[in-house]
């Protein structure tokens, strides 16, 4: 399982300023991989490039042995018209009805399966969200902020259930959060500021994995470098 | 929402009576020219069951224009919604046709097919079509990406899908413009009626004005106005219960 980018460049149609510019780097293997860096670098730009079918294939964005790859955000809704546990229930697959209910166990929803979608806190819409995602079939699933405004305690949890959970899949993570992409990715995409032309960095993050206590002071270096490459 | 119909309806009519009555008092005009109180009332009295009975022949030619118009606004809305060649004509039609008067043609319509129910409903239904289609067009056309994305990059985006969840997302639009394209149902029917039919209040509204009977076209005005407003009112609370059957609002709303 590999992503790799060769000297990509991508620029909005009608728009001068290139999005991503001369773009390179390589992950691989499956687990959660992160993307980070300030706001406006490309990060969401280039996860809906690797996205996209379109895109892939060719020279600038190679995907080995990834078939299926989702994108998902945070500002995502469910249809209004019936429960959440419907809707759930209606994109499940029959053999991923297990998988479903642990899920649901695990990101602490059983008690809003039968509230409308907005009529959850921004938190439960989010994992809401992402569950529907985590119950399909996917090889890379790209998660920009899907957990935003989760509390660190349940967030934590969801990740190192994912983790576990699927083992086999890789994981693109789009976080602002410092310490949780130093603490729970193994690779760390790290984008430097456009305005500064700074390249682009893939630095190793601590891969905590359940039961794991992750060494302060090695948590304490990613952070810094990450820190340094932008 | 039925009764503040009503009672708009009320004050509108009230303040056009009164400036009537002003411009009587004002320019010293007869009860030919624009009629007493006395005289519009005894002349509802007179005429009450009759005109009655012609606002509802309306009426129900309004109501069946109005089903019609909205059954081939969604047809043609959806089919095209899509940036396809097909979509594209069918929307720059719908703009270019919809910029011509309608009244215009009326009188081709009963060249071709007479006086009667058939040209009354034609017209009623050509009157509130093309608003209807434009708003269903612009609704059906435009993405609600927060939502039918998972559907698309999952595969399991099909066209009724689609449809369903850009009407949901749009409800109180889409009550909003029919319970709108009542009115002009109305008076597209009223307008036929006028121009060359033989029965509904069109028609004895043009046998009063040939009468230059001003009370008894007042009277006319009231029913027909008295009417739509309970019909109105009985769209616009349909709509709410549709609204709140099929979607339940956010308790943030009220904060």
């Amino acid at each position: 399982m590999r992503l790799e980018c060769n000297s990509l460049n991508f620029t909005y149609p009608g728009s001068r300023i290139a999005v991503i510019n001369n773009l390179s780097f390589s992950i691989q293997n499956p687990g959660f991989k992160a993307l980070f860096g300030p706001s406006g670098v490309g990060k969401t730009s280039l996860a809906k490039l690797i996205a996209n079918s379109k895109f892939r294939g060719a020279k600038d964005i190679i995907t080995e042995n990834m078939d299926t790859i989702l994108y998902s955000y945070n500002l995502e809704r469910l249809p209004g018209w019936s429960s959440t546990g419907n809707h759930l229930n209606k994109v499940t697959s029959p053999e991923k009805q297990s998988l479903k209910e642990r899920l649901i166990e695990i990101f602490e929803l059983n008690d809003v399966l039968g509230s409308r979608f907005s009529q959850l806190s921004m938190g439960q819409q989010n994992r809401m969200n992402l569950i529907r995602y985590l119950v399909q079939d996917f090889d890379l699933l790209i998660l920009d902020e899907s957990l935003a405004n989760v509390d660190e305690k349940l967030r934590e949890a969801i990740i190192l259930a994912i983790k576990e959970l699927f083992s086999d899949k890789m994981f693109l993570y789009i976080s602002h959060n410092l310490m949780e992409v130093s603490k729970f990715c193994s690779q760390i995409l790290v984008f430097g500021k456009s305005s500064e032309k700074k390249d682009c960095f893939v630095i190793d993050g601590q891969d905590c994995k359940k039961g794991y206590l992750v060494d302060k002071k090695e948590l304490d270096v990613t952070m810094l470098e990450i820190m340094n490459a932008f | 929402m039925l009764f503040r119909r009503i009672y708009q309806f009320l004050i509108v009519y009230i303040i056009g009576i009164s400036f009537l009555l002003m411009i009587k008092m004002g320019l010293s005009l007869s009860d030919y020219v624009i009629p007493g109180v006395p005289l519009i009332l005894e002349t509802a009295g007179q005429v009450f069951k009759e005109y009655f009975f012609d606002v509802m022949n309306t009426m129900s030619v309004a109501v069946l224009g109005q089903c019609l118009s909205i059954i081939l606004a969604f047809t043609v809305g959806i089919s095209g919604r899509k940036s396809s060649w097909v979509g594209s004509f069918i929307k720059v039609t719908a703009y270019n046709i919809q910029a011509y008067p309608i009244v215009a043609l009326a009188p081709i319509i009963f060249i071709l097919l007479g006086d009667g129910f058939i040209p009354r409903l034609l017209i009623a239904s050509m009157i509130c079509y093309f608003p209807l289609l434009l708003s269903v067009l612009g609704i059906m056309a435009t993405p609600v990406a927060d939502i039918e994305h998972f559907y698309i990059v999952t595969g399991r985006m099909r066209w009724q899908l689609e449809v369903k969840i850009r009407a949901f997302e749009n409800l109180s639009k889409l009550t909003t413009v029919i319970s709108g394209s009542a009115t002009l149902a109305m008076a597209g029917t009223i307008v036929a009626e006028f121009i060359a039919a033989n029965a509904g209040i069109g028609y004895s509204i043009r046998i009063a004005l040939y009468q230059s009977d001003l009370a008894k076209i007042l009277v006319a005005l009231f029913m027909i106005g008295i009417i739509i407003s309970i019909y109105q009112g009985i769209l616009e609370t349909m709509g709410e219960q549709i609204k709140t059957r099929w979607s339940i609002s956010k308790g943030g709303e009220v904060l």
